[in-house]
């Protein structure tokens, strides 16, 4: 299969998932590989590929679509140009995301250039994190606990399921549809970048929220980070005016701070309370960033 | 310091109650040495005897409350505040360190949930500190991002490849991860999901 159509199908895989799924009746299958045949070449050429992955996303198609959701994120905002602090995060992340059950993902960790208080994880192993938020935490322990949460979405596939959710919405509507009958799949890969760049201010599911911040401090203990240490982040987000510009996208995405520290806090109690000594390696997260 | 607590009490003998405490816990555990801190209590906390809920509650602090923070033990923190005169455990997220080097500014103003909000407007400062990629330290604004991510920054992205090359080549390997974890005395642990969520 051709990058073109490759493309198209992983485009069409993310609709699929959805409308296949149990419960969705607003448009047959049969009539969709239809309309989609009828209209393009490339596209009719995909689905037999989808017939074949009956809507199912490769761990191949997730991590390129990741890239591109990531190089959108890029394009915002780039890198900061610190080799060592990039490097940093990556050893810290990539240790936490051993400990999960997608270990074996190209795990890819980047600190963005943005004022801004927040992070981001894409599909297939991409997690980035502002500098803004970056600056807020004190110790590795802190640091893992974020890349934690993130690398949660991305092993529950958190941001997969959403865009497919985002993309059914807009074939039905009748939007994308116009997009794929360009037949030029490079438009129709932005189309898929900036559904997915929405979700990031939009936001997923609260639940999702909940999950990740329950999952993270289990993978944080796990990798022998004191996993409270994320409370300790949310904390100092929950100190910070949350009408601030640096905190309004991660307000308007995630559940009241407040809310997430309760559910934490309540949830554990009792159950994570023998990792908290885990450690936190300060020192070095101080030489990585030089306190003034 | 533990004795100029005492003395801060003894003088006032409606906190004869809870001069019993500091003595009681000044006995227990001795003369051990541990690190102090100043701190601030960010949502209004119950002090516990003990760190557990199941110890006694010994009263409650108000946020605002400067405190001093003693030892941290399984997400809860020993606290003692001279102004309520109170000494036990609060949870750790109810406590943050606010110490003379911290870049936070404060502004407190307590908010209708026991919380302070707008306590901290961040100083920017450490990031001119950043190293570069030749290994020297910078300082000032170079190195500072100045742009915040807003909502329509990031809906009217366009992508950029190079940047993500960038961050392929910054991956780390397995090697590398075993390395970095032993040299931080990291050790990983079996620890299951949490199945029932307390709602």
């Amino acid at each position: 299969m051709s990058a073109c159509s490759r493309r198209a199908a992983i485009i069409l895989i993310l609709w699929l998932g959805v409308l296949v799924a149990p419960g969705v009746n607003g448009f047959g299958l049969d009539d969709l590989k239809k309309q989609f045949a009828e209209s393009s070449e490339v596209l009719g050429e995909s689905l037999k590929t989808l017939a074949q992955l009956r809507g199912e996303v490769s761990t191949d198609e997730e991590i390129e679509i990741g890239a591109n959701l990531t190089s959108g994120l890029l394009g915002a905002a780039p890198l900061v140009a610190d080799e060592n602090l990039q490097r940093y995060v990556n050893d810290v992340g990539s240790w936490v995301a051993a400990q999960s059950e997608r270990a074996e993902l190209p795990w890819r960790f980047g600190v963005i250039q943005s004022d801004g208080i927040n992070a981001f994880a894409a599909p297939g192993g991409y997690v980035v994190i502002t500098l803004g938020l970056y600056q807020l935490l004190e110790n590795e322990a802190q640091l893992a606990g974020v890349l934690a949460h993130e690398i949660s979405h991305v092993v529950r596939k958190h941001h997969l399921e959403a865009l497919q959710e985002t993309l059914q919405r807009d074939l039905l509507s009748g939007l994308t549809v116009a997009v794929v009958d360009s037949k030029k799949e490079h438009t129709a890969m932005r189309t898929l970048i900036h559904s997915g760049l929405q979700l990031y201010t939009t936001g997923l599911d609260r639940e999702y929220e909940y999950e990740a911040d329950l999952r993270g401090v289990v993978l944080a203990a796990r990798a022998g980070y004191d996993p409270y240490a994320f409370l300790d982040v949310l904390t100092t987000i929950d100190s910070i005016n949350p009408d601030s510009a640096e905190l309004i996208v991660m307000m308007n995405t995630h559940p009241p701070t407040a809310e997430r520290l309760d559910t934490l806090a309540r949830n554990m109690d009792d159950r994570l309370d023998s990792y908290a000594p885990g450690v936190d390696n300060a020192g070095r997260f101080r030489k990585v960033v030089a306190v003034p | 310091m533990r004795a100029l607590l005492l003395a801060s009490c003894w003088y006032n003998a409606a906190t004869m109650l809870s001069l019993l405490r500091v003595l009681l816990v000044f006995v227990l555990l001795g003369s051990e040495v541990r690190a102090e801190s100043q701190g601030i209590i960010v949502r209004q906390a119950t002090v516990y005897t003990d760190a557990s809920i199941a110890a006694g509650s010994v009263g409650n602090v108000p946020a605002g409350v400067t405190v001093t923070m003693f030892k941290r033990k399984g997400g809860w923190q020993e606290i003692y505040s001279e102004e309520r005169s109170i000494i036990g455990w609060v949870r750790s997220y109810q406590v943050r360190v606010g110490n003379y080097n911290s870049s936070v500014v404060n502004q407190e103003k307590e908010d209708e949930r026991g919380f302070l909000s707008g306590l901290a407007t961040f100083s920017r400062t450490a990031s001119g500190y950043f190293t570069q990629d030749s290994g020297t330290t910078s300082s000032g604004t170079a190195t500072i991002g100045v742009r915040g991510l807003s909502e329509v920054e990031i809906n009217s992205a366009e992508p950029d490849f190079e940047e993500l090359k960038k961050m392929d080549q910054y991956a780390s390997d397995d090697k590398r991860v075993k390395r970095f974890s032993t040299a931080g005395g990291l050790q990983a642990h079996k620890v299951p999901y949490i199945s029932e969520v307390r709602k």
